[in-house]
């Protein structure tokens, strides 16, 4: 099995270059074009245009990397411009600045045969627009675009202005399943949710497009039955081991209803909706000789013994590069990092420039959950060893030994029911025989377990960016009074958008004996002396949502 | 009779009348105001509807997250400490701290500064990462001059600050939702 999974690691190491290998290759001084996006995403405002651009991105990369998008400083993605110098400094891109819609299609027209008009008074038809484009190799433009694309030599493939008029979105994608989806990709789906209202962010699209997924919004809530059950039918036609792009919609669903239903089928998470520039990304590979090397500060075998003080450990695991990573503060104090485990496939330069600007108090981990976001709980049983196992063979890629878990399927946003069955705990254990321990949670959980050297432990506390400093360190000091045993083990979960220097002030308001320590030397630590109780989702725990 | 035994006496009789009288103003539905108040966590909104009769005091509380919606009624009585099942207190969410589900707090009660603060003294049994233990609370509601504001001082055996959430009175038909 060990030789398998060897096999598997060195496979999936090189998958990136295989992958470039099929199309243009990355070489030191490739020519390449970047385009810098202001922060306006309203329908009635920038959308439509940064809608054709990244649809036209989509095309543009399909053989070869040429096009690539910096966003603005709001954008949720803090790292597109770290990233574009990085591909400059170590994989010799020349970037040329295309400063507008007309230049972007004058440079790559050619790479698309026309255009589909979608109507923004009826959103879905964007979705729909989408998948067209990438089965017909189209852009896609709103009314007012058409002159646009026109000029550049375009003619119309398609025009949804009128067809979808007073339909539900349920309609709508039964009629675009019913048209396209025998021709779309059956290992990937977009799920260009986000926001609602007057903004969307499609950042992903171009993914979408380069891969011919359909797209579509459609809700896992079930009060909007019509909708759950067609995306029921979506999955349940995906090839097994499949993959979700993009994110749920805000206010149609929640993220746990999405997640589940997600996990129920055996299918992989990867978000979020504007997640940009993967059809770039994905066709660049780890630079010659690049090995990751992670920040382990404990030798695998080593034995710590846990002196009577409160041992704590910091965590950030919401896809890394969306928030804390980029600020100020960062290496000031023992952090450890979900990187997210998928980019060695999708974006594998990006999780290159996260190590090589590591500090050494970076630590990564591995998650969430799985190979990419899934709820543990829900995963069928026959789908659970082959993802876990997909899940180590990353790990081993990345050098990390810690794994993160996270089910909030029963949880409401970031508060609840987080925690894991003694089932799928067991599962754990047995598909992770090498890790060094288990991490659980994302609000407060407490399932929590000690198996030979491996600890499984959930977050005590989760800090709400928006909670007062002073207020954190009174938590934090009561979680301390209330654990009086020593040592007493204190695993938080930080926000994506907190920053570290706040953190370190937290830390300096602390009382009692108080060690901050790196995540591998807690668990090692956590390992030596079980002061924390052995607990499993009890089944009579309130559940917010009570699942499919 | 001598004049300082009749005050004995009286203070004797009156004492437990005094003490079991509440100012009337204490009645209604209070809702909190976070900008004036320690800050919420875990919780965007929070009622508490007072009803005090005698030595008896209701509190119904009327809490919101998000789309959770928890409501908790409890009753205390100032004559004398009662076991609370389940004792609701404004708890910070985010931190790894379970009530235990079916078990008492010790709680008693007592009207204070003729009957304008009623303070809480619990027992209340918790649950953390390191197992089960108990949390010392005490709680002051003082009614505010005027009868339209209500403060509730909070300091636990465990934490090093105290909790302060101010209350106005919603008045007229809003009170009863």
């Amino acid at each position: 099995m060990k030789r398998l999974s060897l096999l598997l690691s060195l496979i999936l190491g090189l998958l990136p270059a295989l992958r470039a290998a099929e199309a243009t290759p990355a070489t030191p001084g490739r020519e390449a074009w970047v385009m810098h996006f202001d922060g306006d995403w309203r329908i009635a405002g920038g959308l439509p245009e940064k809608a054709l651009l990244i649809g036209l991105q989509g095309l543009a990369n399909r053989s070869a990397p040429r096009l690539y998008i910096v966003h603005a400083a709001s954008f949720p993605w803090e790292i597109t411009g770290p990233l574009q110098d990085f591909y400059e400094r170590k994989h010799g891109v020349h970037f040329t600045e295309l400063k507008t819609a007309g230049e972007a299609l004058g440079c790559f027209a050619r790479y698309a045969k026309g255009y589909v008009v979608w109507d923004p008074a009826v959103m879905p038809t964007m979705n729909v627009a989408y998948t067209i484009a990438g089965l017909e190799d189209a852009v896609v433009v709103t009314p007012a675009l058409i002159a646009l694309a026109e000029r550049h030599g375009l003619k119309k493939i398609d025009d949804l202005r009128g067809r979808y008029a007073g339909q539900t979105d349920a309609q709508i994608y039964t009629d675009a399943k019913r048209r396209y989806w025998a021709r779309c990709s059956h290992d990937q789906l977009i799920l260009l949710g986000g926001q609602r209202g007057d903004i969307r962010i499609p950042g992903i699209a171009d993914w979408g497009v380069r891969q011919k997924m359909f797209f579509h919004d459609l809700s896992a809530n079930p009060a909007q039955a019509d909708e759950l059950a067609l995306e029921k039918q979506f999955f349940s036609e995906l090839n097994p081991g499949g993959t979700i792009f993009g994110w749920h919609v805000y206010g149609k669903d929640t993220e746990e209803q999405h997640t589940t239903l997600i996990s129920t089928y055996g299918l992989k998470m990867e978000g979020l909706q504007s997640l940009p520039n993967l059809s770039f990304n994905c066709q660049f590979t780890f630079t010659p000789g690049f090995k990751f090397t992670n920040n382990h500060h404990v030798a695998r075998d080593t034995k710590l013994v846990a002196e009577q003080k409160v041992y704590i450990s910091f965590v950030q695991s919401d896809g890394i590069g969306i928030g804390v990573w980029t600020k100020p503060g960062r290496g000031r104090l023992p952090l450890a990092w979900g990187a997210i485990m998928g980019w060695v496939h999708f974006s594998p330069a990006a999780l290159e420039y996260f190590h090589e600007s590591a500090t050494p108090n970076d630590y990564f981990i591995g998650g969430l959950s799985g190979p990419s976001y899934m709820y543990p709980n829900h995963i069928p049983a026959n789908r659970f060893g082959l993802l876990m196992r997909e899940a180590d063979d990353l790990m081993k890629v990345l050098d990390e030994r810690i794994f993160e878990i996270m089910d909030n399927s029963a949880a409401d946003g970031n508060l609840g029911n987080a925690d894991l069955t003694k089932e799928t705990v067991d599962r754990y254990y047995a598909a992770f025989p090498d890790v060094a321990g288990f991490i659980n949670g994302y609000g407060p959980a407490r399932t929590r377990d000690l198996r030979d050297t491996r600890p499984l432990i959930s977050y005590d506390y989760y800090i709400d960016p928006r909670r007062p400093r002073d207020e954190v360190a009174a938590d934090m000091n009561e979680l301390i009074a209330l654990n009086a045993k020593r040592p007493y083990f204190l695993l938080v979960h930080v926000r994506e958008s907190n920053d570290v220097n706040s953190v370190v002030e937290v830390v300096q308001q602390l009382t009692g004996p108080v060690e901050v320590v790196p995540l591998d030397v807690f668990m090692k630590l956590a390992a030596s002396k079980q002061t924390y109780t052995t607990r499993y989702q009890d089944p009579a725990d309130p559940k917010h949502f009570k699942g499919y | 009779m001598k004049p300082t035994l009749l005050k004995l006496l009286l203070g004797l009789g009156l004492l437990p009348l005094a003490v079991l009288a509440g100012d009337p103003a204490f009645n209604g539905r209070w809702r909190l105001d976070p900008a004036r108040s320690t800050a919420l966590d875990g919780w965007s909104t929070a009622d508490v509807v007072i009803a005090a009769d005698a030595g008896k005091v209701g509190f119904h509380y009327d809490m919101t997250w998000h789309t959770t919606k928890v409501s908790v009624d409890q009753a205390v009585d100032t004559a004398q400490p009662v076991a609370v099942t389940n004792f609701f207190r404004i708890d910070q969410r985010h931190m790894a701290v379970y009530a235990r589900p079916h078990e008492a707090a010790t709680v008693a009660a007592t009207w204070l500064d003729d009957g304008r603060t009623l303070r809480l003294e619990a027992q209340v049994p918790v649950e953390t990462s390191q197992g089960n233990t108990t949390m010392r609370l005490y709680q002051e509601f003082r009614l505010l001059e005027g009868g339209n504001e209500l403060e509730l001082i909070e300091l636990h055996s465990t934490r090093p600050r105290p909790l302060v959430y101010h209350f106005t009175r919603v008045a007229g038909e809003a009170a009863k939702k």
